[in-house]
């Protein structure tokens, strides 16, 4: 029987299957519950990892099939491109506002988790990994394993981030007093990336607009400092 | 053959992304190279959003699910983080707080110096 789970489960189709049925799992629960906490993603990989925990089934069993889903981020990061530039005209607009902005924000987020990481003394390869943890997941793990970080880290630590942004971000509006839409839309994606813009959608069309192009354009600019920070 | 030939065009794109990342000095992700391409390409009308429409709505609508076995690999890094939890919880969300401050101020701060100048501007043409 052991010897049978192990030689089915290190079949690719393994690994797909369980992480496309655990995805779809997450997304429906997501959208019965309405609420940023029941994140797909977490759904996911929490139900994956106890799956694998229940029947012993060997991590690299798994990843045989998850390597093979990896090979869609360089394709999907590149179709970002796309959502920058269906907002070409809120881009040209307000161009200046929405460099600035993501630009000091995205060196304040790192500077931030730098220092904070020198207090906690943590270990060198979680500070990299943690680094480009304010960005979307589709440029932040690229980030983290061109510098030699733990991709793993970088996406529970970034999902946490957007969960956080996504559930706060009405609160830090008003404890913060920003009655700007552009303000509020670009600190809202460039602190929390995609899982903030989904509350910033809700919050109003400009916020939205803001938020979404404020993902591309902090993305871009943490890759920017990465190379002379790190 | 239209997925496949988007794909193609995709993948190629990609592909060329990564040569370009690896040709330039300094560590650069080749996804990141492969996204600023292709937006330079829809720029300059050379490739149309149209042209790629049905396999990057699969890449967008499912963004997420390439991301699960990444997280997954968590498992194999309990031993380094077990004792870091707490910690990089706190960074995530002091880290969150003061990122949106410093950018929501200086959206702010920008528009506000951009409407005065406007108004200078419109004050000396009267």
């Amino acid at each position: 029987m052991r010897e049978f789970i192990d030689t089915i489960t290190a079949n690719p189709l393994f690994g797909v299957t369980i992480s496309a049925f655990a995805y779809i799992f997450g997304v429906t629960v997501n959208r019965k519950l309405k609420t940023p906490f029941a994140n797909p993603i977490l759904i996911a990989d929490i139900l994956i990892i106890s799956f694998l925990g229940i029947l012993k089934i060997p991590y690299d069993n798994y990843s045989n099939g998850g390597a093979f889903i990896e090979l869609f981020l360089a394709p999907a990061t590149a179709a970002l491109a796309v959502k920058i530039h269906q907002q070409i005209k809120e881009l040209k607009e307000n161009w200046l506002p929405l460099l600035a902005g993501t630009a000091v924000g995205s060196f304040v987020s790192i500077l931030c988790v730098l220092a904070l990481c020198r207090v906690f003394n943590l270990d060198e390869t979680i500070t990299i990994s943690l680094f480009p943890k304010s960005v979307t997941t589709a440029i932040a793990v690229p980030i983290c394993q061109s510098y030699g970080g733990i991709p793993s880290v970088t996406v529970i630590a970034l999902v946490f981030t957007g969960i956080f942004g996504a559930v706060f971000s009405p609160m830090l509006i008003k404890i913060f007093r920003i009655n700007n839409s552009v303000a509020a839309g670009t600190a809202i994606g460039t602190a929390s990336h995609a899982l903030g813009t989904t509350k910033a959608l809700e919050i109003g069309d400009v916020e939205g607009a803001m938020s979404g192009i404020a993902i591309g354009m902090a993305g871009l600019i943490t890759t920017i400092y990465s190379i002379f920070i790190l | 053959m239209k997925i496949l030939k988007q794909a193609f065009v995709l993948f190629g794109i990609c592909l060329i992304g990564q040569i370009l990342a690896e040709l330039i000095p300094v560590p650069f992700p080749g996804s990141v190279m492969s996204m600023v391409l292709l937006f330079i390409l829809f720029i300059l009308d050379w490739i149309k959003p149209k042209a790629l429409k049905e396999v990057n709505a699969f890449l967008l609508e499912n963004m997420a699910f390439f991301f699960i076995p990444s997280g997954v690999g968590i498992i194999t890094q309990y031993d380094l983080i077990k004792n870091s939890v707490v910690q990089i919880l706190i960074i995530c969300i002091v880290s969150t707080v003061v990122t949106f401050a410093a950018t929501a101020y200086t959206v702010k701060f920008v528009m506000g110096v951009q409407s005065k100048a406007r108004k200078k501007r419109g004050g000396a043409e009267q």
